[in-house]
């Protein structure tokens, strides 16, 4: 008693991280609009594990979407506040970076990316942001070919006109053209040569390979680093995608049916690393269907025809 | 950055993306083949019209322009121009010593050594020496005498007297001689070879009122035959020296009489002289000087010149005004023979555009099927916070690669073929070496074995594409054991010795640019559908 007690108290001791207040959210299927959620609301604190138990297709993946910004509520359907900001009023950009860093998904098919390995798949999160350079620099490389393509084109144009062709200013203006657009081609794949490059230096040495590595080899997979994903175990996979969601250091872990795809001791080797993290102070989100799995959260928020029905420690 | 990394796994993880880029590389080789020997072949001919041309043409019709060594003097004078050249021009008739043939030709009348100095006329003179087989035939028939060719010829007869020389185009005698296939001429019947022989040429002089005057008609010695490489030129001019056409056109120099006195002492008083009139002055620009820049020049010249004859006596012949004079660049001048050719290429440069066109269907398609392939990919960068933008950039830059790839290979694929062109051609017009067929009928026969290797295990697209590789072998082989030998262009039919193995660069540049923009326009339309992915309907997708 003594001790339910204290847990109550320290929970209500914590910040709330993420709240959730009626949303409602709307699919068409057809012209026929089918309300997935009818006014649930949910409270996250910082540290907690809930666990989101419900039947299929009582609305709790998409209640998880909503809440990882992967998706918006229905207008005046609601509102999600992150620590005290409104994430249903985020721009593109900023929700971006909320599913960038402030979130970590984890999926039941994994959703790995086939072409890259296990490493590759780990830090993916950590490549992704938009740095002030990522749009600017390939487009400078396009003006700098361009503009050197260009004097090129029009230096030397009179030189590779067929006499047939009488040096006119439109035909030499022609030729500088095309040589610009053939030299901002050119710069463009060069730089992205030298990111690829670069990127595979940053992939084996940076500061996020060092903490993806040292999270897969937490995880055990330390020997798998190189391997594509079709080289792995279902497990092996998950975890794979955990430590992908992981790489970025999220203050959330959203786990949709973490264990849906796997057998039962895989499945609590998944729980059991979770819990793991938990105790380390993650704040995990996680939907299932399964009573089983979801004894492992602190609390257990039961959604029925897409209405809370029942929050309870 | 994720994209470059995953623009280059995209593109070495599967074949689709190679089909493309081999595909934009063939469209982007076939333009530039056939673009590349179209301005080959223009180049060609503009190169041979120019030959006997100059770079600037200084031109007015009957009567003529008056004092042209002062206007020459006056060109020679500007640091633009090397060297000028008087010729007269007019149509005549020639009559052919055997065949009782008479044919219409242009005549010019030109100064051997400064028409050389401007078009290099010695390099167009087909014959420098008597061939073996004519050698031949004059000690056969004992004593006849064997012409000496001279570097240049003197075509008019000047103080020894004598008759006067012409230098007839190469193709005006067709009885004598053959073409080669290297485009040199082998004599066939010494008897007719024409510098045994002397022509007569007939010019109908106009007089300054426009009338026709009477015909003059002249025997010419053959002196030598030249060649300009193309047809209409070598077919149908015949070049006499310049005194000699002035005379027979009524162009030379000629005393002015003061008809006054006739009345009062029975006698004409010579008061002055008209001076000789040519038709055309040829001119050749200094090295590094471009036709237009001598053009330029040629016309302030002409106007220093008419300036000059100007402040002469009130009896001084004036040249004609400067605005009836026509002065053109040779390729203004040629305007009408080359107008038709450019006129096919640009033609074939359109229709080939479509090329373009495959290129952009075809990365769309491909791009379209990659994207629909990796809509839950998509899904996951979306997830992971890649922007719109992000995911619209993995496959424009895919695309680029793509484009810019199949563009290069393309070029080289293009370069290979045009500058070994008259090798393939060549190879073509022998039959196949034995080695080629039996190798392809091996083959065959071991895809076919493999096929039903294939068969027998149960391999069904490994047994199908092993017949399909014995069936195009096989064919391949066939083609190859009835190939007897076929030349496209036969230089003794077609008036070139060899195709033109020159890349046009800048057609080739322009299509390598077309491509690559075309690419990345089909990638571009997939992309955007990829980045308008949405990510939960992209995770759900199965």
């Amino acid at each position: 008693m003594n001790a339910s007690h204290d847990q109550s108290s320290s929970d209500a001791a914590r910040e709330p991280v993420l709240v959730a207040s009626e949303l409602r959210k709307t699919y068409r299927m057809g012209r026929v609009p089918v309300l997935v959620l009818k006014d649930a609301s949910i409270e996250v604190r910082s540290g907690e594990w809930i666990a989101i138990l419900g039947a299929s297709g009582s609305g709790k993946s998409t209640l998880l979407h909503l809440l990882g910004g992967l998706d918006r509520p229905d207008r005046d359907g609601g509102m999600i506040r992150f620590e005290g900001r409104r994430v249903s009023d985020f721009g593109g950009a900023e929700l971006n970076t909320y599913r960038n860093r402030s979130v970590g998904f984890v999926f039941q098919f994994y959703h790995l990316l086939p072409e890259l390995s296990v490493l590759e798949n780990a830090m993916l999160p950590c490549l992704v942001p938009n740095r002030w350079f990522s749009a600017t620099l390939p487009l400078l490389a396009a003006v700098i070919g361009g503009g050197v393509g260009a004097a090129v084109g029009s230096t030397f144009g009179v030189e590779i006109l067929p006499t047939a062709d009488a040096p006119t200013p439109s035909k030499i203006a022609l030729l500088a053209l095309t040589c610009g657009v053939l030299g901002a081609a050119i710069g463009v794949v060069l730089f992205q040569l030298g990111q690829v490059l670069a990127e595979r230096s940053r992939l084996r040495h940076g500061p996020q390979a060092a903490i993806s590595r040292h999270t897969l080899e937490e995880f055990g997979l330390g020997h798998r680093l190189r391997h594509r994903p079709s080289q792995l175990s279902g497990g092996e996979r998950q975890r794979t995608a955990i430590a992908r969601a992981l790489a970025s250091e999220p203050s959330i872990l959203m786990a949709d049916e973490p264990t849906g795809n796997l057998d039962a001791t895989t499945g609590r080797d998944i729980l059991d690393l979770l819990k793991k993290r938990h105790d380390a102070g993650l704040t995990i989100v996680m939907v299932t269907h399964d009573p089983a799995v979801a004894e492992y959260a602190d609390r257990i928020v039961r959604l029925e025809d897409g209405r809370v029905v029942e929050s309870r420690a | 950055m994720y994209q470059p990394l995953l623009a280059n796994r995209y593109l070495g993880s599967r074949i689709i993306p190679l089909i493309a880029v081999a595909a934009v590389a063939l469209c982007v080789g076939l333009v530039i083949i056939v673009v590349s020997v179209m301005s080959g072949f223009l180049d060609m001919l503009l190169n041979s019209g120019r030959t006997l041309m100059g770079d600037v043409i200084i031109r007015y019709a009957d009567p003529g322009i008056p004092h042209y060594d002062l206007l020459i003097e006056e060109i020679e004078s500007r640091p633009e121009a090397l060297a000028a050249t008087p010729v007269v021009e007019s149509f005549g008739l020639l009559k052919l010593p055997y065949g009782n043939r008479t044919e219409g030709v242009q005549v010019w009348g030109i100064d051997p050594a400064s028409f050389d100095q401007v078009v290099d006329f010695k390099d167009s003179l087909v014959w420098t020496d008597t061939p073996p087989e004519v050698r031949k035939f004059a000690e056969d028939m004992n004593g006849l005498e064997i012409p000496v060719f001279d570097e240049l010829p003197r075509l008019d007869p000047g103080s020894a007297g004598g008759d006067p020389g012409v230098i007839l185009g190469v193709e005006i005698d067709s009885a004598a001689k053959v073409r080669r296939m290297d485009g040199s001429y082998e004599v066939k019947a010494p008897a007719f070879w024409m510098p045994f022989r002397d022509v007569e040429i007939t010019l109908i002089p106009i007089s300054t009122s426009g009338a026709l005057e009477k015909p003059d008609n002249r025997r010419f010695d053959v002196a030598n035959e030249f060649q300009s490489g193309v047809y209409q030129i070598d077919s149908r001019r015949a070049m006499i020296g310049l005194e000699t056409g002035q005379r027979m056109l009524g162009l030379e120099a000629a005393p002015i009489y003061d008809t006054r006195l006739l009345d009062e002492t029975g006698e004409l008083e010579r008061i002055g002289t008209y001076p000789a009139r040519v038709q055309m002055v040829l001119v050749r620009a200094a090295d590094g000087v471009s036709p237009e820049a001598l053009r330029d020049a040629v016309n302030l010249a002409y106007a220093a010149f008419a300036a000059r004859i100007d402040d002469e006596d009130a009896m001084t012949i004036r040249p004609p005004d400067q605005a009836f004079v026509g002065i053109r660049t040779w390729r203004e001048q040629l305007r009408d023979l080359i107008g038709p050719v450019e006129k096919e290429r640009e033609l074939m440069r359109i229709l080939f555009s479509i090329v373009y066109l495959v290129c952009a269907g075809l990365v769309l398609s491909i791009f379209w099927s990659i994207v629909h392939e990796k809509t839950r990919d998509i899904g996951i960068l979306r997830a992971i916070g890649a922007s719109r933008p992000g995911v619209l950039g993995v496959f424009l830059a895919y695309g680029l690669v793509i484009g810019l790839v199949g563009a290069v290979l393309g070029a080289l694929l293009g370069w290979t073929v045009v500058v070994n062109i008259n090798a393939i051609h060549e190879a073509m017009g022998e039959p196949a070496p034995g080695w080629t067929w039996i190798t392809a009928f091996s083959l065959a026969a071991v895809m076919l074995a493999t096929a039903i290797h294939a068969g027998l295990r149960g391999g069904m697209l490994r047994t199908l594409l092993s017949i399909v590789g014995a069936l195009l072998l096989s064919g391949v082989g066939t083609a190859l054991l009835l190939h007897q030998g076929f030349l496209m262009w036969d230089p003794a039919v077609y008036y070139f010795n060899s195709i033109p193995n020159q890349v046009d660069w800048s057609s080739a540049i322009l299509t390598m640019a077309g491509a690559i923009v075309f690419s990345v326009l089909g990638a571009a339309i997939p992309a955007a559908k990829a980045a308008d992915t949405d990510p939960v309907k992209a995770l759900r997708y199965e």
